[in-house]
C-alpha cells in the first residue's frame, strides 16, 4: 500500500533543527533525500552511538531524523541547483535569504525554511539551539518547579514543532499549487513554532493579564499532579469520575474530608486542588504503581504510570498495534524504529534504514534526472 | 486569495483542546470548519477571545442534542456535506452515537474520517481514559523532565494535546492531498499516546540498543553535546536566560561577550570535552556572572556576539515584549461581530502566497446554528424554529431571547 504523498519529490537540506519534517514527510510516503555534504552530515557526528563508539554510520540521533529518507552527496552549487530543480519540495535550515536563489529555479517549487526566527523581522539574525528556542517560544518557563530552574523538555521539541508545522505548511502549499501552478515559501520560526504549541500562557494572559509560573507537576487547570506510590510516581487525575474515585478511597479508609459533597463540585477541586491532592497522595503510598494504574483505569478514572519513555519499548498496547517498527541494520542487528504518529486506512506509513551517506547518489540522479 | 483548503468542509466535534488545535489550523488554511458543540459545552471564559477564542478561532458553532436522535440525524445529514469529520472522544463514542467511519462513508463514499483518541482504535488500552498530562506521564516526559537526581516534574501543561493536535492537522492534510490524487477518503486513527511516543526522539533508541535506564539530565543539551549549556538566573525576580555553547568557536564568543574574566582561562575549560566534564562548574560560574545581568541586556550582548542565547520568555514577554513575534503578526487583532477587537494567537508559520490567517474570533455557542442548518440542508426556518423550541438544536439567536 502506497502511502498519502507517494510520487512527491523532496530534498532534505536541514540540519536536526529541521529533520523532522522531512522524516514526516517521508513516513508519508515522499521520496526524501537527504543532501549530504562530502564527508556525510553533520547529525552524523551526534551521539549517542551504537555500542557508544563514534562512527558515521552509527549515530542513534541521525539514525532517529534519517529513517526513511536517502541520502546523496552534493559537491557543488551547480548539483544541488540541479537536484533542487528536479524536486517539489525542498526543505533547509540555512540562515534566512542564504538560499533564497531556491526559489528562482522553478515556479512551482515549494520552498520550507525553518530558522531560529524566521526570514523576517529584527531577530532573524540571531542564532538559537533547541533549549534557547524552548526558552523564548515560551515553552521553559512554566515547566519546573517554583523555588527550582525552568525545565527544557524531554526531547527536541522546538525542533519537533518546527518540523510538524513544517510538513504542515508544506501539504497546505501543495493544495494550493493544484489551484495556483505555483508553489511558494513556508517560513517556519523555530521561536513561533513553540509559541504556538503552548496551552494556556499566551490565552490567560491576553484575555486576564495573568503571567502563568511554575507549579512543580501541579497542572495550570489544578486537576491533574504527580503522586508517589510504593514502587514509583503516578499521574493522579480529579477530572472524569469523581464519584468512583472518592468511592474507592473511601473503602481503604483514606478519604479524610473527601467525602464531603462539596468535592463533587468540578469548582471546588480546583480551588482546593493541594489539599485534594495531599490527601490522594497518603492514600496513593499504599500501592503500587501497577495497582493504581490498572485500578483506576477499571473504575475509568484517567489515572496513569509516570514510566520512563524506555517502558514504550515494552508496553503491550503499543505492541499490539506495532508502534514499533523493526529496521535491519545489517552487520549491527535489528533495532526497534518508533512508527506512525497516525494510522490511516487507505496509505501505509513508511520506515525504512538510514541511509548511508550518498548510498542513493546514483538511483536518486536516474531517478530524478538530476 | 485563494487558501489551501478553499472549498474544504470539516465537520467537527472536538472538544477541550487537542482536537481544536488541529481544527483551528484547518480553519487557517482557509477550511469552512463546523464546530458541533453540546448546549453546556466547557469553555474557558469569553468564547470570542482569551484560551477559548485562540482554540475556536475561525471556526462556525452549531448546537446540536446528540442524545435525541434527530440531533443525531442531522449530524449525519451535515456529515455527508463535509469532507472531513473529526472527533477526540474516547475510542468507544463516535460508534455508539452511529456516527462511525462504515456509516459515515455509507453517506459520503470520499470522507475523510479522523478519530483522534488517547490510545487509538485498536489494542488492549483501546478503551482506556486519558489526557494530555496522563499520556505525558506515560510516554516518560513527566519522569525525564527533572533536575538531575530528581523527582519527576515534567511539563506545566498539556504538551501532548498541542503535539498531538498539530499532527492532527498534518493527518488531515495528507489524507486530502491523497483523496485528490485518487478520489478515495479513509480513516485515520490516531492516538495520542502514538504522537507524543513518535516525538520522544533518539533516547528510544539509545535504550532499545544499549538497554540501560534514562535519567534527568536537566537543562543539559540533548543535540550536540556542550558545556555551558543550560537555564540561568538573571537579576530581578524570575528571569532567567538560556545559554547554549557546542564547540570552541561558540566558547571564544561567549568569553569575549563577557569580557574574557579571568575564571574563562582555567586550563580546565580548554576544549569542548573539558568543558563537558567540568559543566557542573561552569554552570556555576556562568550562573554568577548572569546573576549580575538583566536577562534582555544579556541576551542582546550574546547574540551580538553571535552566542545562542535567550529569555526564559513569560507570558508579558511573549505576547506584549518580544518584536520578534509581532513582527511576524503572532498575535493578531481580530475584529468581532460586536464591534470588539480581540488578540488572539495566529497561524504557527507564514505562507508566501497563500497565506494562513485568522480567519475570525471564537464563535458564540450556537452563532451559526440557523445558518448552518439552512444553507447546508436547505432547512426552512420554520422547522429550525421547531427544532429549537424541542432542544434539539440550539441556535445563539434563540439563547438571547
Amino acid at each position: 500500500m502506497p502511502g498519502m504523498l507517494s510520487g512527491l519529490r523532496v530534498l532534505d537540506l536541514a540540519d536536526q533543527s529541521g529533520a523532522l519534517a522531512g522524516k514526516l514527510l517521508a513516513g508519508l510516503g515522499a521520496d526524501v533525500v537527504l543532501v549530504e555534504p562530502p564527508g556525510g552530515s553533520l547529525m552524523r557526528a551526534i551521539p549517542p552511538f551504537w555500542r557508544g563508539a563514534p562512527h558515521p554510520e552509527r549515530s542513534l540521533f541521525f539514525w532517529f531524523y534519517a529513517a526513511g529518507k536517502r541520502s546523496v552527496t552534493a559537491a557543488s552549487d551547480a548539483d544541488l541547483r540541479r537536484l533542487a530543480a528536479a524536486a517539489d519540495v525542498v526543505i533547509e535550515t540555512a540562515p534566512p535569504g542564504r538560499l533564497a536563489w531556491l526559489r528562482d529555479l522553478s515556479p512551482r517549487l515549494i520552498v520550507a525554511s525553518i530558522t531560529p526566527f524566521g526570514q523576517q523581522g529584527p531577530y532573524r539574525d540571531w542564532r538559537a539551539s533547541d533549549t534557547v528556542a524552548q526558552a523564548m517560544g515560551g515553552m521553559l518557563f512554566v515547566n519546573g518547579s517554583a523555588d527550582g530552574p525552568p525545565l527544557r523538555s524531554l526531547g527536541l521539541q522546538a525542533y519537533h514543532q518546527a518540523g510538524v508545522f513544517a510538513a504542515i505548511g508544506v501539504v497546505g502549499a501543495l493544495l494550493a499549487r493544484e489551484t495556483t501552478g505555483r508553489g511558494q515559501h513556508v517560513d517556519v520560526s523555530l521561536q513561533a513554532a513553540v509559541a504556538a504549541s503552548l496551552e494556556h500562557v499566551p490565552g490567560l494572559f491576553h484575555q486576564t493579564g495573568e503571567i502563568p509560573s511554575r507549579h512543580g507537576t501541579l497542572h495550570w487547570t489544578r486537576y491533574f499532579r504527580v503522586g508517589r506510590c510504593r514502587d514509583g510516581w503516578v499521574m493522579h487525575c480529579t477530572l472524569g469520575d469523581w464519584t468512583s474515585l472518592v468511592e474507592w478511597v473511601k473503602v481503604d479508609r483514606a478519604a479524610g474530608d473527601l467525602g464531603d459533597p462539596a468535592w463533587e463540585d468540578i469548582n471546588y477541586r480546583k480551588v482546593h486542588a493541594e489539599h485534594l491532592f495531599d490527601v490522594l497522595d497518603a492514600w496513593a503510598a499504599r500501592y503500587t504503581v501497577a495497582e493504581l494504574h490498572e485500578g483506576a483505569q477499571l473504575r475509568r478514572i484517567p489515572y496513569a504510570a509516570v514510566r520512563a519513555p524506555e517502558a514504550l519499548l515494552a508496553d503491550p498496547h503499543l505492541a499490539e498495534r506495532g508502534f514499533f517498527v523493526p529496521i535491519e541494520h545489517p552487520g549491527l542487528g535489528t533495532v526497534p524504529y518508533p512508527g506512525a504518529p497516525f494510522r490511516a486506512g487507505d496509505a501505509a506509513w513508511t520506515v525504512t534504514r538510514p541511509p548511508r551517506a550518498g548510498e542513493h547518489d546514483a538511483a536518486v540522479r536516474a531517478e530524478w534526472r538530476a | 486569495m485563494t487558501a489551501p483548503l478553499d472549498g474544504v468542509r470539516v465537520l467537527d466535534f472536538t472538544w477541550v483542546v487537542a482536537g481544536p488545535v488541529t481544527t483551528r489550523l484547518l480553519a487557517d488554511l482557509g477550511a469552512d470548519v463546523i464546530k458541533v458543540e453540546k448546549r453546556n459545552a466547557l469553555d474557558f471564559g469569553d468564547r470570542r477571545a482569551g484560551l477559548s477564542g485562540t482554540l475556536m478561532r475561525g471556526k462556525r458553532s452549531v448546537v446540536l442534542n446528540l442524545g435525541d436522535p434527530r440531533g443525531v440525524d442531522l449530524a449525519r445529514r451535515l456529515a455527508a456535506r463535509c469532507d472531513v469529520v473529526i472527533d477526540n472522544f474516547s475510542a468507544r463514542v463516535m460508534t455508539n452515537l452511529g456516527l462511525d467511519y462504515d456509516t459515515l462513508r455509507a453517506l459520503r463514499d470520499d470522507i475523510v474520517c479522523v478519530r483522534m483518541t488517547g490510545f487509538g482504535l485498536t489494542g488492549p488500552d483501546r478503551d482506556h481514559v486519558s489526557y494530555g498530562p496522563t499520556l505525558q506521564a506515560l510516554a516518560g516526559y513527566t519522569r525525564l523532565m527533572a533536575e538531575p537526581g530528581g523527582s519527576p516534574s515534567g511539563f506545566g501543561y498539556s504538551y501532548s494535546d498541542l503535539a498531538a493536535g498539530s499532527v492532527g492537522a498534518l493527518a488531515v492534510l495528507a489524507a486530502l492531498w491523497h483523496r485528490r490524487r485518487t478520489g478515495r477518503g479513509q480513516l485515520v486513527d490516531l492516538a495520542q499516546l502514538e504522537v507524543v511516543a513518535s516525538l520522544v526522539g533518539p533516547v528510544l533508541l539509545e535504550r532499545a540498543v544499549a538497554g540501560g535506564t534514562s535519567e534527568p539530565t536537566g537543562n543539559a543539551s540533548q543535540e550536540a553535546p556542550g558545556a555551558p549549556h543550560g537555564v540561568y538566573r538573571c537579576a530581578g525576580a524570575e528571569r532567567w536566560l538560556a545559554i547554549t555553547v557546542f564547540g570552541d568557536e561558540d566558547w571564544r564568543r561567549l568569553v569575549a561577550a563577557i569580557g574574557a574574566p579571568a575564571w574563562t582561562r582555567d586550563a580546565r575549560f580548554g576544549t569542548r570535552e573539558q568543558r563537558l566534564a567540568q559543566a557542573t562548574v561552569l554552570d556555576r560560574l556562568v550562573g554568577e556572572w548572569t546573576s549580575t545581568q538583566d536577562a534582555d541586556a544579556a541576551m542582546a550582548l550574546l547574540q551580538a556576539a553571535g552566542v545562542a542565547a535567550g529569555r526564559v520568555a513569560n507570558a508579558a514577554d511573549l505576547c506584549v515584549h518580544d518584536p520578534q513575534l509581532a513582527a511576524r503578526g503572532h498575535f493578531p487583532d481580530v475584529p468581532t461581530p460586536e464591534g470588539r477587537t480581540v488578540r488572539i494567537d495566529g497561524p504557527p508559520f507564514l505562507l508566501s502566497e497563500t497565506p494562513a490567517r485568522v480567519r475570525g474570533p471564537g464563535p458564540l455557542l450556537g452563532e451559526h446554528t440557523r445558518a448552518v442548518l439552512h444553507d447546508l440542508l436547505g432547512l426552512p426556518d420554520g422547522e429550525v424554529a421547531a427544532l429549537e423550541r424541542d432542544g434539539v438544536v440550539v441556535s445563539a439567536a434563540s439563547r438571547a431571547t
